[in-house]
């Protein structure tokens, strides 16, 4: 860059296709130039890269858990039919009077009290793993089990499988909303934007909140398999105005384009025009505003959690931000945040660290790599930092 | 005969108190400036600057060897194609590099005796990757800060620029006024302060000067009568700023004689500043002269390449001191209010001087917004800012570059216009040709970050001499024969991370010989004022 | 008088939008039971009601002769008044009615947040909210002057100090502000203080010791155990004022309870901390991002050209300009910033709208809360914004003119 040389400013985007004639020879499609560039300055930047290194490796874990031999609700099975008391709340096995029966995927602490601090492993039940993160308890009184370990390898499928419908789908609808308003302009322009103005004035959380409330009282969304259609569907409700706001503003720029005026004199129509000239050249913010998205979904459903609210169809759930939150109320056996807290030993405090530190972590490394990511996509796709 | 200059007579200081025959409404016959002659002093004496852009592409050798001098009162073009690299002479003379890409690496940059480079070198580091090309670059932030500082001594004050794009060049979110006003405070505050604590409002003469202006202006009649009238109410009040603010405030004006000689009196109001504002004024001025003394010392500095830390200690230990006790104004609250005044007086000495590059309505031009204004406009204002405080040497980045031709005949007429008024040097940095034909009275041609030619302007367009200006006036269409075709200079601008060997312009060169491949031409004398850098020439080389 | 117009236009422009969010909250009503939005609108069904709300009853009840049900005159007339036997735009006219003129019902008697609370029931919630309301806007306040103090000036750093510690600085801490949420920061820190990392009051006791160091900073009066001779300190009263003006700093000010004010002001400090840090994660990186861009603008070069020094250069010429932007900003991520409230709120157990909405939450939801506390934080999203854009048109001449 070189002070008070004139240049023309740079585009926005390498055009997706700049002259349309047929391919002779082997001439680079732009559009892999660009992926290609994008791909070279992310190597470049150290955070982007361990950011996508431990997606990665969470994205291995999410696999490695998904084949696992025995689902979910085969466990509650398995301890029903073993004869343990009935799984009650998601629990896998149960803890009477003195004897514990540990299913397959059960620790059992050294003393047998759900309090201790270090539980150590029982290797002959060890399916899931040795890793000595202890145990979920509920109250003293009544004290069942739960494996961390598992709920952390799982909490991986859903953290990351949940994000991404949510995001994908928001993303499309988002996409085509913001396309269309920014192609037509005018009163059709207004009115969506409008639109996506209401949906952004309610804060996100109170929004997803009173959504599921009501939708969770709906008939068709009482199975279980239906409830992960919920959870989608009223998140996807409150997130795709983002992405219309952000592609209509891209859309706005890059309709002025010479590229754009280029295929219209060509004779290119309404549809073909957004589908195939628009839509591609203006999608590249999106990219950064998904990828931070997906990082912001697991958190947002701890919080959820957390407020109390029923997001999962059983309290134990094996998902990060359920496991973090509800670590806060299960030692105490207290009704509010104030009362657990107040009913701490030194040393021993009734909020078990253990429960809240491991899927805390978790989150806390998900959520920061997936903003690594995102923020190294942000510089890379920064038309303006020219290099 | 050759290109060695005299030895400046006499470094003079740079005006901290001028006179400003401009200030007052009725022009005044200024003293006739000297013509410019071989024997002028050279204001700006520019040796061998080179400057280098470090970029993930390479290092790009932007300026290679530069060297120029301007003397007093002349205007010197520099031209060349675009990304030939004559902005970032002008910047690299003032160091407004941007520093992440650039430096400056080497050079002299001599502007009144004082080094405008000095301390350079101390400031970074440079180690060339010679696998990659790329560069490490080392900085020392403390001593580009203190760089930094040591040029805000000269910029504004001895050096003024104005910039290509007047639309961006503002700032858009404050007025005119306030811009304008921030460079005569800056620079003359000191003499608008002591005019403002002499003022006189109470004297007798006031209200019957301001009863004849009213008379006047109610008569009709021309402007000029009224100017008059209005220089007498200056001096009445002991204040040049409130000619122009009692010309402007009954101008146009259909009230009836009391309500205008009223409105006098209401504007009259602003001289008369009660004990808190007068008290914040010599504050103010206690600031002031102590900057000014700061910059005198920075000055020395760079003059003699002697650091002076005690002194520039105590000057700054003191300017410290004065700006905590400053708090006290601003505790009160009453900051806004008190530095009314002194807002007022820089806005209405703006107006006048926005009279001057003949701007029809300068109260609203001054009150309004940059984004409201012209690019013609913008650029007289430019002006305006760039000349109030008397500069020795005007450097003009491609001024009329995005403006239409009739605005561009204008504002060059204003800056001949003022340059004569002033006496202030000119270097006019453009592509155009024609331009140059019009207000240059030596030409220098750049080409990929070389000067390859300087001569006289007339010179240069009667006996263009090196390959490079003889194909650029080629190239011209000629009105008279039309049917002539269009010649042009073959090839392209060379990349400059790897510039050609020897001489940079001999791959598009009809002459090339097998020496300008590999020797880099020396710059010779060929005859009065006329220097050339090529190997066809084989005068005697210019000594720096 | 430029400034007014563009006032009044954007308040004009508001009403679409406060019309267009009840729409939405009226469309997830209609969605719900008839019985939760009869019990929602108007309240518990009075005592002397014999069938309650439900559609039918016995006609014996009335004394009526025929056998069979009848319908009940007490749900005729009230879904009369809600209009929900008449066409949607109807229902939708009344809604909007209601919700304009703050009739947002009733709470409860039964749902969770009554038995949170039980000063609540049966009050509209409308007077409810307004309880609360004050608590929420001193802690938004204070937590808006933390962030603008953090974010502009470091921002604006990290911009000149481009790639040196404090941009690396800042960089840390808005990918970590991103990372922690409210709720994962808000234990983190509780857990720190309450496992004895706090100072001691009193050596011996670690209940004291934790209790102590944490009921300072929160909702709760410290319990006489940790204190010698049972004594309070001095400077911590017994109560929280509320009037005139409803804002408990405020009104210990003007009642002259210098401490007790403090003391709130004190309780708010963690709570605003964790706030702001979510915030200000999001808002730093833009404060820098807009400084690196000003500052390659035009007119910084022409100022320095101007001779003028370089930290005015910085701080006044293109710290205006980048003002513009993080102002923008920080109306759009308002929302979010919103969002924190009810999360916060009830991990440090403070008074507030946000704490209301989670009690709306527990067992049987009340939904007047619900809704009602949704509205009342998007009319605060929507004030914000119409500020920001007042601001903003007050900073940048340009806007003013369209």
């Amino acid at each position: 860059m070189s002070a008070g040389v004139t240049e023309a400013p740079a585009p926005l985007a390498e055009p997706a296709e700049a002259v349309p004639v047929a391919r002779r020879g082997r001439r680079p499609n732009p559009r892999i130039a660009q992926m290609k560039r994008t791909w070279y300055f992310l190597r470049r930047n150290t955070l982007a890269m361990v950011g996508i290194v431990i997606l990665v490796i969470f994205i291995l874990i999410a696999i490695y858990a998904l084949f696992q031999p025995i689902p979910w609700t085969q466990l509650q099975q398995e301890c029903a039919s073993s004869g343990l008391y009935p799984p009650v709340n998601g629990c896998l096995c149960t803890y009477s009077s003195g004897t514990v029966s540990p299913g397959p995927n059960c620790y059992q602490t050294p003393s047998g009290y759900p309090s201790d601090i270090a539980p150590t492993i029982d290797f002959s039940h060890g399916t899931l793993g040795p890793l000595p993160l202890g145990s979920i308890t509920t109250a003293p009184s009544n004290p069942t089990f739960y494996n961390i370990y598992a709920g952390l390898l799982r909490g991986s499928d859903w953290s990351l499988g949940v994000s991404v419908a949510i995001v994908g789908t928001g993303a499309l609808i988002g996409l085509l909303v913001g396309a269309i308003s920014g192609f037509f302009g005018g009163w059709v322009d207004e009115a969506l934007m409008r639109i996506v103005d209401i949906f952004l004035s309610i804060p996100q959380i109170l929004f997803v909140i009173i959504v599921i409330a009501v939708l969770v009282a709906l008939p068709v969304f009482q199975p279980f398999g239906m409830r992960v259609a919920l959870l989608i569907v009223g998140f996807v409700i409150v997130w795709w105005p983002f992405y219309a706001r952000i592609v209509r503003g891209q859309v706005l720029v890059v309709r002025e384009q010479k590229y754009v005026e280029a295929a219209k004199a060509s004779g290119a129509g309404g549809g073909r025009l957004v589908l195939r000239h628009i839509i591609p050249n203006s999608v590249y913010p999106i990219f950064v505003q998904m990828s931070l998205d997906v990082g912001t979904i697991p958190l947002l459903l701890g919080t959820l959690v957390y407020l109390g609210f029923p997001v999962f169809p059983t309290i134990y759930f094996p998902e990060w931000g359920s496991m973090a939150a509800l670590s806060v109320y299960s030692g105490a056996g207290a009704s509010t945040f104030t009362d657990a807290l107040l009913t701490c030993q030194f040393g021993t405090c009734v909020i078990p660290w253990w429960q809240f530190l491991f899927p805390g972590l978790m989150l806390f490394l998900y959520a920061i790599s997936v903003n690594f990511l995102a923020d190294g996509l942000r510089d890379a796709l920064d038309p303006r930092l020219r290099r | 005969m050759s290109a060695v200059s005299q030895p400046l007579r006499d470094a003079s200081p740079l005006p901290t108190e001028a006179s400003f025959p401009l200030s007052a409404p009725a022009p005044t016959t200024p003293e006739p400036i000297p013509a410019t002659t071989l024997s002028s002093p050279v204001v700006l004496d520019v040796r061998d600057l080179k400057t280098y852009f470090f970029t993930y592409d390479g290092v790009v050798l932007a300026l290679d060897g530069v060297s120029f001098k301007v003397r007093r009162g002349e205007t010197l073009g520099l031209v060349g194609e675009t990304g030939c690299g004559k902005s970032v002479t002008a910047f690299s003379v003032t160091r407004l590099i941007p520093d992440p890409p650039g430096r400056v690496i080497s050079g002299k940059v001599l502007f009144r005796g004082i080094d405008l480079l000095w301390g350079l070198d101390a400031e970074a580091k440079i180690k060339i990757n010679p696998k990659t090309g790329r560069a490490k670059v080392r900085r020392s932030f403390r001593r580009i800060k203190a760089g930094l500082e040591r040029m805000s001594a000269v910029r504004g004050r001895g050096i003024s620029m104005i910039f290509q794009e007047p639309t961006q060049a503002m700032n858009p979110v404050f007025s005119v006024a306030d811009q304008i006003s921030e460079a005569l405070i800056l620079h003359q505050g000191t003499h608008l302060v002591d005019e403002m604590m002499s003022a006189t409002p109470d004297a007798p003469e006031v209200l019957p000067a301001m009863e004849a202006l009213v008379d006047v202006t109610r008569a009709g009649g021309d402007p000029d009568t009224a100017r008059r009238a209005a220089a007498k109410v200056a001096e009445a009040v002991h204040l040049p700023s409130f000619g122009t603010q009692s010309f402007y405030l009954v101008r146009d004006s259909e009230l009836s004689s009391e309500d205008m000689v009223r409105r006098l009196q209401r504007g009259l109001r602003r001289t008369y500043l009660s004990r808190m504002e007068r008290r914040y004024l010599r504050y103010r001025r206690k600031r002031m002269v102590i900057e000014d003394e700061l910059h005198d010392l920075y000055l020395s500095e760079m003059r003699e390449g002697r650091v002076d830390r005690r002194q520039r200690r105590i000057l700054r230990g003191r300017r410290t001191r004065l700006r905590l006790g400053g708090f006290y104004y601003g505790v009160w609250g009453i900051r806004g209010r008190i530095q009314r005044p002194l807002r007022d007086e820089a806005f209405w000495r703006t107006v006048g001087r926005l009279e001057e590059v003949s701007i029809a309505n300068p109260v609203q031009v001054a009150k309004g917004y940059p984004h409201e204004l012209s690019g013609g406009m913008l650029q007289r204002v430019m002006i305006t800012m760039a000349l109030s405080v008397e500069p020795t040497i005007l450097i003009a980045d491609e001024p009329t570059t995005a403006l239409d031709v009739t605005i561009q005949a204008q504002i060059l007429e204003l800056m001949r216009e003022l340059k004569t008024r002033i006496g202030t040097a000119i270097l006019l940095i453009t592509h155009d040709l024609a331009v140059i034909a019009e207000v240059a009275d030596r030409v220098c041609v750049m080409y990929a970050g070389q000067i390859v030619e300087t001569a006289r302007a007339r010179d240069l367009y009667t006996h263009p001499l090196h390959p490079y200006t003889q194909g650029l006036l080629a190239s011209i269409p000629n009105l008279e024969r039309p049917d002539k075709k269009l010649s042009s200079i073959p090839g392209s601008v060379p990349d400059l991370i790897h510039p050609p060997e020897g001489c940079r312009f001999h791959p598009r060169c009809p002459y090339a010989m097998p020496v300008c491949k590999e020797v880099r031409p020396p710059t010779t004398v060929e005859g009065a004022e006329h220097t050339v850098a090529c190997h066809l020439y084989k005068g005697t080389v210019a000594v720096e | 008088m430029r400034m007014w117009i563009y006032i009044v236009r954007r308040l004009i422009l508001v009403v679409p939008i406060i019309v267009g969010v009840m729409t939405i909250t009226f469309a997830l009503v209609s969605a719900l039971p008839i019985q939760d939005r009869l019990i929602s609108s108007f309240g518990p069904p009075p005592k002397n009601a014999p069938c309650g709300y439900s559609p039918v009853c016995p006609c014996s009840v009335f004394g009526l002769p025929q056998a069979g049900n009848c319908t009940n005159p007490l749900y005729q007339r009230d879904v009369n008044k809600l209009g929900l036997d008449s066409p949607v735009y109807v229902q939708w006219g009344i809604y909007i009615g209601n919700s304009l003129t703050f009739q947002w019902g009733y709470v409860d008697n039964h749902s969770g947040a009554s038995s949170a609370d039980s000063l609540i029931q049966g009050e509209p919630v409308a007077t409810v909210l307004s309880w609360l309301l004050p608590y929420t806007l001193e802690l938004a306040i204070f937590s808006l002057i933390i962030i603008l103090i953090v974010s502009i000036p470091l921002g604006n750093l990290a911009a000149v100090y481009r790639n040196r510690p404090v941009d690396q600085a800042s960089r840390v801490i808005s990918f970590s502000g991103y990372a922690l949420p409210g709720f994962l920061l808000g234990t983190f820190l509780l857990m720190a203080f309450v496992l004895g990392l706090g100072p001691t009051f009193n050596g011996e006791d670690p209940t004291c010791k934790a209790q102590s160091f944490f009921q300072v900073f929160y909702g709760s009066w410290p319990s006489q155990l940790c204190y010698p001779n049972g004594q309070w300190p001095s400077w911590l009263s017994k109560g929280v004022i509320t009037t005139p003006t409803g804002f408990p700093t405020l009104d210990a000010l003007i009642h002259g309870q210098g401490w007790l004010a403090l003391d709130s002001i004190i309780r708010m400090v963690l709570p605003a901390l964790v706030i702001a840090y979510g915030t200000i994660a999001g808002l730093l990186r833009f404060v820098r991002n807009s400084m690196l861009e000003v500052m390659n603008l035009d007119f910084v070069r022409t100022a320095r050209s101007k001779g003028v020094p370089e930290n005015v250069v910085i701080s006044k010429h293109a710290g205006r300009n980048s003002l513009n932007v993080t102002i923008t900003v920080l109306g759009l991520t308002f929302a979010f910033f919103i969002g924190g409230f009810p999360v916060v709120e009830t991990i440090f157990d403070l008074n507030g709208v946000g704490r209301m909405f989670v009690y709306a939450l527990l067992a049987p939801y009340d939904f007047g809360l619900i809704f009602g506390s949704t509205l009342l934080f998007t009319f605060l999203v929507v004030f914000a914004n119409i500020i920001v854009d007042v601001l903003y048109a007050y900073l940048d001449p340009r806007v003013r003119l369209g």
